[in-house]
């Protein structure tokens, strides 16, 4: 199918292109006081950033792009300059040496400096979504709900003034971020990374010895130096040792439950097989222990894979459908308790409702997930097909975008269906 | 033949086993560039009385073993050695240095022991003017998977002295450069070299020399190509620098003025430096102790060049030495956009004393107390850009950085053979972002070495 006819495809399904600009006043689900960034994540156009690198050392970077050695450049955005920031490849599925994903770190050789208040962003690549838009349209949904999730837009990105492909700024997780979402920055924050080579983890409980979860599969990302292990030990002791009668108590003392079911049925909605339940284990959240608690949070992160499911993505897939020693501890116990797996149930009708939500006033009947695909094709469509390293066609992008439109048009009816179903006496 | 060493061993040990701090074995490479090639040593004069106290001794030595002169001969004078007449000689000779050390327990964690050195080799010559040496490592240090680790062989030479104004060195050793660097390490009087010297002064590499020395030792040169620029300024991850120009001229001028233990000295090396490797290729400096990298290397490319002068005081009990070493690297088209750089630039100093203390009773040994105050630093030459300096290894002011030192210690020579070192040091890195100590706050160190020497 050629470019030309793929776009045909799209208008024909009526989902014009004009009508996204329309559509482009939608507001944040999740409404903050104004932050100096906020410009940085504006999502209403796309942005565009220009790196300056030694030649040199952009090919080293692409060249070996498993590595994650920094290399110095200068940022430009919007007429402002960064001089002496630090890039390098990141990503697992999605590094590339041919359109490399980048960490930007503004403070990596003058830890004093920072740009509009941040120390790093990411450059999301996408290699791994032809639509480019699994990430951005996940994270959207997830603070439409309340919940946590890095603010994103799209940018054109131009390294030694050459066109260097789309890219998703993300906003990092970082101390900016928790300041901005739980108004406190001093706690513990783990990334969670599986190592390669290890067996899938469900929130089993590994052993008493704090060192079998920091620094992996808990990665320390704020007090390196004193990670203090042993909050972890005891949230994965108290998940994978429930004592029926005491487990809500208990685990009040660790976890909100209703925001983490909460958190679980979004990604289930988005039919992610690589999240909370992944089907390798757990994968893509960050993990933060408020100041002065036992508390921990869980921050959604790299949705690439959502959608990937498909429409009728069970909704309780790897939840029911897998063998007890393949399930989330945490979940599994959460679905034991009745008032919670109404919970999870009720959220992905919230989610079926917030997808279809209609603008208010407006004579678009399109649904917000539609109208939201076909803003951000209107804003990506000529960069992302005339990005020249991507790892993908142009009719594979354009068809990707259709498979949202799929999506976003059946998934809502099926999660309802299958909703009622369990619902059924 | 082991026999007749042991038995020399064991004579040696029970008639000439007082204390003799200069009679010291240095490592062979070390005495290579120091004695037969005439680098500075701390008090000559003494150390060529005690050699000759050494020489009959040994002879002293054969006489009582009933050692004929004729045929091939075992002697343990220095070392144990092999002879044939003037037409060989072969000395063993061996060193072990093991450490014991701990440092701020913020900085890089240290294994409380490091079995720092165990070096055995062999020098001689043939026909007494063809000289050699080789000297090797018994123990190697781990490195990153994947990385080469430092090659296990140290001096590997030959000395032609037919003139002893012009003499011909060729193999591996040390580029004739910096009076701490060539002072053999198990004469150095502190545990670790000044920072300088580890970071900034060549080391050891392949190539030829031609050195000499005229007015009595009164003036001595070295000049040499060298394949590459030192082992110092190469890691796991730098490259350093390719064909390495270098030389070296020390001097006695207040000689005639009965100061004959002040000797001066100064040295260069040029180096032509690559940026072929993907990584920067720059000098780095570390933390004495702890290897605390406080100053990254930069991307260069061009020219290395370095320079030092030096001073080296001998006078009865006490001695002076001091250092100052300056090297700048050209940095062309290593900007972001290709452009050239101004120079990245490193100095250090470093003043040290040494006192010697009376002993009661020869058979005690020497003690001796040392101190050193130095200093190391890195920063760029000021070039045009109004631009904030910045630590970025391509950034046009590179912000200064530098290590500054205190060490005091105390040395005991036990006998020939034994000698004992204990220092405390005190350091702290000038940008407290890159100290290894939060806050940039000064930090000890302590360490004890026990050297073992045949």
């Amino acid at each position: 199918m050629t470019h030309t006819h793929a776009i045909l495809v799209v208008v024909t399904l009526g989902l014009c292109i004009p009508a996204a600009g329309a559509a482009s006043t939608q507001t944040r689900a999740v409404s903050s006081a104004a932050d100096p960034s906020d410009p940085l994540f504006d999502d209403a156009a796309l942005h565009e950033i220009r790196l300056f690198v030694n030649a040199r050392d952009w090919q080293t970077l692409k060249t070996n792009a498993l590595e994650n050695t920094y290399y110095p450049c200068d940022f430009h955005w919007e007429g402002q300059v960064v001089r002496n920031a630090g890039i390098r490849s990141r990503g697992n599925g999605s590094r590339s040496g041919t359109k490399p994903g980048l960490r930007l770190d503004f403070d990596r050789y003058s830890t004093e400096q920072t740009f509009l208040g941040l120390k790093s962003v990411v450059l999301r690549n996408n290699t791994q979504d032809p639509s480019n838009m699994h990430e951005r349209l996940s994270m959207q949904l997830f603070r439409r709900l309340g919940l946590p999730a890095p603010r994103e837009a799209y940018a054109a990105l131009y390294v030694n003034n050459e066109y260097a492909g789309l890219y998703t700024i993300v906003e990092s997780i970082d101390k900016h971020f928790l300041k901005r979402t739980f108004n406190e920055n001093d706690g513990y924050l783990y990334k969670f990374e599986s190592p390669v080579d290890a067996p899938p983890y469900y929130f089993n409980y590994l052993g008493p010895e704090p060192e079998l979860y920091v620094p992996l599969p808990f990665k320390p990302e704020t007090h390196e130096n004193d990670a203090r292990p042993e909050f972890i030990e005891q949230l994965a002791r108290a998940i994978s040792e429930p004592d029926r009668p005491s487990f809500r108590s208990t685990m009040a003392e660790f976890v909100d439950l209703e925001k983490f079911v909460r958190q679980v049925a979004v990604e289930n909605f988005l039919a992610d097989n690589d999240g909370i339940l992944g089907k390798w284990g757990m994968n893509n959240f960050y993990l933060y222990r408020l100041e002065n608690s036992t508390k921990f949070e869980f921050i959604t992160w790299d949705r690439s894979e959502a959608f990937k499911g498909g429409s009728d993505y069970g909704i309780l897939r790897n939840i029911a459908d897998v063998s007890s020693w393949a399930r989330n501890r945490l979940m599994d116990s959460a679905m034991n308790e009745k008032d919670l797996s109404d919970l999870y149930l009720d959220t992905l009708l919230a989610c079926a409702r917030s997808v279809t939500e209609i603008e208010s006033g407006s004579s678009d009947d399109r649904g917000w997930f539609v109208r939201e695909i076909m803003r951000q094709y209107g804003q990506i469509s000529a960069a992302a097909l005339a990005d020249p390293v991507k790892p993908y066609s142009n009719d594979e992008f354009v068809g990707a975008v259709q498979d949202l439109l799929t999506f976003a048009a059946s998934r809502s009816d099926f999660v309802q269906q299958e909703v009622s179903r369990l619902r059924r006496p | 033949m082991l026999k007749q060493l042991l038995v020399g061993a064991v004579i040696t040990a029970l008639v000439g086993g007082g204390a003799d701090a200069e009679a010291f074995p240095m490592a062979a490479g070390e005495r290579a560039v120091r004695a037969e090639a005439g680098a500075p040593a701390p008090s000559k004069v003494r150390k060529k009385k005690s050699k000759k106290k050494a020489n009959k001794r040994a002879a002293d030595q054969e006489q009582a073993r009933g050692d004929v002169s004729d045929g091939v001969r075992a002697v343990w004078g220095k070392h144990p050695s092999i002879r044939y007449g003037s037409v060989f000689q072969v000395d063993l000779a061996a060193t072990f240095m093991e450490d014991a050390h701990a440092s701020d327990s913020r900085a890089t964690e240290l294994s409380r022991y490091d079995l720092h050195r165990n070096r055995v080799g062999v020098s001689g010559n043939v026909f007494k003017h063809i000289e050699f040496e080789v000297e090797r490592e018994l123990t190697t240090k781990a490195v990153e998977p994947g990385k080469l680790a430092k090659s296990p062989w140290k001096d590997a030479l030959v000395n032609v002295s037919f003139v002893k104004n012009a003499q011909v060195q060729a193999g591996r050793f040390k580029i004739p450069f910096g009076l701490d660097e060539l002072t053999g390490s198990s004469h150095n009087p502190f545990i670790y070299r000044s920072v300088g010297a580890s970071s900034l002064s060549p080391g050891r590499d392949a190539g030829a020399m031609v050195h000499g020395r005229f007015l009595h030792r009164g003036l001595n040169y070295w000049a040499g190509v060298f394949d590459h620029d030192g082992d110092h300024s190469r890691s796991t991850h730098i490259a350093g620098a390719d064909q390495t120009v270098a030389g070296r001229i020390t001097g006695r001028p207040f000689r005639r003025f009965g100061a004959n233990g002040v000797e001066l000295g100064t040295a260069f090396a040029v180096s032509s430096l690559s940026d072929a490797a993907s990584e920067p290729n720059g000098l780095r400096g570390q933390t004495v102790v702890t290897g605390d990298t406080f100053f990254r290397a930069v991307y260069v490319k061009g020219q290395r060049r370095r320079w030092e002068t030096d001073l080296d005081w001998a006078a009865g009990p006490a001695s002076v030495r001091a250092e100052y070493t300056w090297t700048t690297d050209d940095r062309l088209q290593q900007g972001l956009g290709n452009q050239n750089l101004p120079d990245v630039r490193a100095r250090s100093w470093f003043v040290s004393g040494g006192w010697k203390l009376p002993v009661a009773r020869k058979r005690a040994g020497t003690v001796e107390l040392v101190g050193r105050v130095e200093r190391m630093w890195f920063d760029s030459v000021k070039g045009q850009s109004a631009d904030s300096p910045s630590r970025s290894p391509r950034a046009e002011q590179i912000l200064p950085n530098g290590d500054r030192v205190l060490t005091v210690g105390v040395n005991w020579q036990v006998n020939r053979w034994i000698k004992l070192q204990v220092n405390a040091i005190r350091e702290q890195v000038e940008d407290a972002e890159r100290s290894p100590v939060s806050n940039g706050a000064p930090f000890w160190s302590k360490a004890v070495r026990l050297q073992l020497g045949i």
